[in-house]
């Protein structure tokens, strides 16, 4: 078995076992064979009930989210040569926050079109967050360099931050809602989030593995990957926007979930090495694995109370990015 | 195999280069000399498409601008000045990257055994097929500017655009970096565009050469046409006086 090989068994084994602790951890322990009986219908209704309409559905929500933020990552990070680039950081976060807080100030947010409006309402804000940066860059730079995009991505953040704490400000009814929405959930999100997320992350996830060899390219910067075919500008757009529709999917359903989209990609690089191809998909599988157990934390650590995956994933990341990212420095 | 006429560009509303012509014949090395801020780099930026220009650049009669981004990486490579690495590629999967413009276009297209070959043997020629898994930021700053230039060996260009390539790198991989330029634009159906900071391996590598003063031309002709007095007005300094001060300090070395 060849190297990368032998490592995807073993990160596969990683991904089987959180999902496995994911589904089976809770208020009611339930074993792997319990949760594989589920899966086919059998054991009795109270159990099947529990995995099947709500431990798979949000571990599955999670799975998919965590492999998308940190799909996102890796590309962001490659097509901006930042290792510190991330969907969030071009607006996505803010960008989806705005859209969600409009929805909610706007009283669009309860009743059964409040469950479709909220994340509909996110993902636009996401997308036109994105579109903005990147027409503010091409304004600024014909090129769209990558520090150009940055730098309007962080700026664009900020300002649509300062409206949703204004928004927050006059409406203090839906401050406490607002700052929930922002720190991401996945309680009672299930079914609807998957069946939408999968299918956008498999598409997505095709289209980036198949352009990775530009990836490569645009890691090296603008003039060498030019030197080498490509036209990075118009390469560094495309794969934004898809990167945009992706992430901005997955805050849809599950609100902000900030470190995942930066830890993964630099954990799959240690792991995996440089080149797309392979550490993507690594990406992914570690960033979905990854989220399934913040996940875990966070409903199971504080139980009954559950405590939002966002400042799991936080507190989690923060400490683990910096031991990967100055270890890697001090070499 | 190189046209350029009346090439005007520059960034922003400042204007760096205008209205440079000249040739570029099989097997010519040229090498633009020119004080710092006088356009030199911005010239093989504009080559190589970063910059946008006016005039026309024409390859074997066809315009520039009209080819797409894959078709130039197949005619000309840049190499540039490189003292550190970004992300963690092996040296084989940075040199193989220089094939890209020539995989077929389509999904999942990767490099092929013939790429692969052609990786190896520059790799082997140049020394570091042993270090072809090592990551690139492990390298040192010569080692690493060897497999970039590997990589534009691999790129099998027609012309080779080089900006500074020698910065950064002790005496001994200056030396080997020019020979093995040299040897390559001896080959059938290729040429070399240069900028040297160092003047005397500037001189050493061209048979041509473009001297730049506040972004025109102010000659371009053979190595030996150069006067000394030409050299000195655009360097704002005696070169040749200063030249031969260096030479007589280093002849008291002995051999």
């Amino acid at each position: 078995m060849s190297k990368p090989a032998g490592k995807f068994v073993g990160l596969g084994a990683f991904a089987a076992v959180s999902l496995i602790l994911g589904a089976g951890l809770g208020s009611v322990y339930i074993s792997p064979a319990g949760i594989l009986r589920a899966l086919f219908g059998g054991g009795d209704d109270s159990t099947r009930a529990l995995v099947l309409s709500l431990r798979l559905p949000r571990v599955a929500l999670a799975f998919l989210t965590g492999a998308a933020l940190a799909a996102g990552g890796t590309v962001m990070q490659s097509a901006l040569e930042n290792p510190l680039a991330s969907p969030f950081g071009l607006g996505v976060s803010a960008g989806a926050g705005l859209g969600a807080s409009a929805a909610m100030v706007a009283g669009a947010s309860g009743g059964v079109l409040g469950a479709l409006v909220m994340p509909a309402a996110g993902f636009v804000g996401a997308i036109v967050a994105v579109l903005l940066a990147l027409g503010l860059a091409r304004v600024f730079d014909k090129r769209v360099s990558g520090v150009t995009v940055v730098l309007t991505g962080m700026v664009l953040s900020l300002f649509f931050s300062a409206i949703m704490d204004l928004m927050s400000a006059l409406n203090p009814e839906y401050a406490q809602r607002i700052g929930l929405w922002q720190m991401g959930s996945f309680a009672a999100k299930g079914l609807r989030g998957v069946l939408i997320l999968g299918p956008v992350l498999a598409v997505c996830l095709f289209i980036f593995i198949a352009r990775a060899p530009e990836l490569d390219l645009l890691t090296f910067g603008d003039e060498q990957a030019r030197s080498m075919g490509l036209d990075p500008g118009r390469s560094r757009r495309s794969l934004i926007i898809t990167v945009a529709v992706l992430t901005g999917t997955a805050v849809a359903f599950s609100g902000v979930i900030g470190f995942v989209d930066l830890v993964a990609p630099h954990v799959a690089r240690r792991i995996f090495g440089a080149r797309h191809r392979v550490t993507l998909p690594a990406a992914a599988i570690l960033g979905g694995s990854f989220m399934t157990l913040c996940d875990l934390a966070a409903r199971t650590v504080a139980s009954p109370r559950e405590i939002p995956v966002g400042a799991v994933t936080a507190l989690m990341g923060a400490p683990f990015f910096m031991y990967v990212f100055f270890r890697k420095g001090a070499r | 195999m190189l046209k350029v006429e009346n090439l005007s560009c520059g960034y922003g509303d400042r204007q760096v280069l205008r209205d440079i012509s000249f040739t570029l014949a099989e097997n010519q090395r040229l090498v633009i000399l020119g004080p710092n801020g006088c356009g030199k780099t911005t010239l093989l930026r504009a080559l190589v498409g970063v910059i946008p220009f006016e005039g026309t650049v024409e390859l074997d009669g066809r315009e520039l601008r009209t080819m797409t981004a894959r078709e130039r990486g197949r005619r000309l490579a840049m190499l540039s000045q490189h003292s550190s690495a970004g992300f963690s590629y092996t040296v084989l999967e940075t040199v193989l990257m220089a094939r890209y413009p020539h995989l077929p276009r389509g999904l999942f297209s990767s490099p092929g055994p013939e790429d692969r070959a052609l990786a190896e043997a520059e790799l082997k020629r140049l020394d570091l097929w042993g270090e072809r898994d090592r990551p690139i930021t492990e390298l040192s700053g010569g080692q690493l500017q060897r497999v970039m230039l590997a990589r534009t060996f691999t790129q099998s260009p027609e012309i080779i655009l080089l900006d500074e390539p020698t910065n950064h790198l002790d005496l001994k991989y200056q030396a080997e970096l020019v020979r093995e330029l040299k040897s390559w634009t001896e080959r059938p159906g290729r040429a070399a565009v240069g900028v040297f900071h160092d003047l005397d391996l500037a001189l050493d590598f061209a048979d041509t050469v473009l001297l730049m003063e506040n972004g025109e031309a102010a000659y371009i002709g053979p190595v030996d046409g150069l006067r000394g007095a030409d050299l000195s007005r655009v360097f704002g300094m005696d070169v040749v006086g200063h030249m031969r001060l260096s030479r007589e300090k280093w002849e008291k070395f002995g051999g």
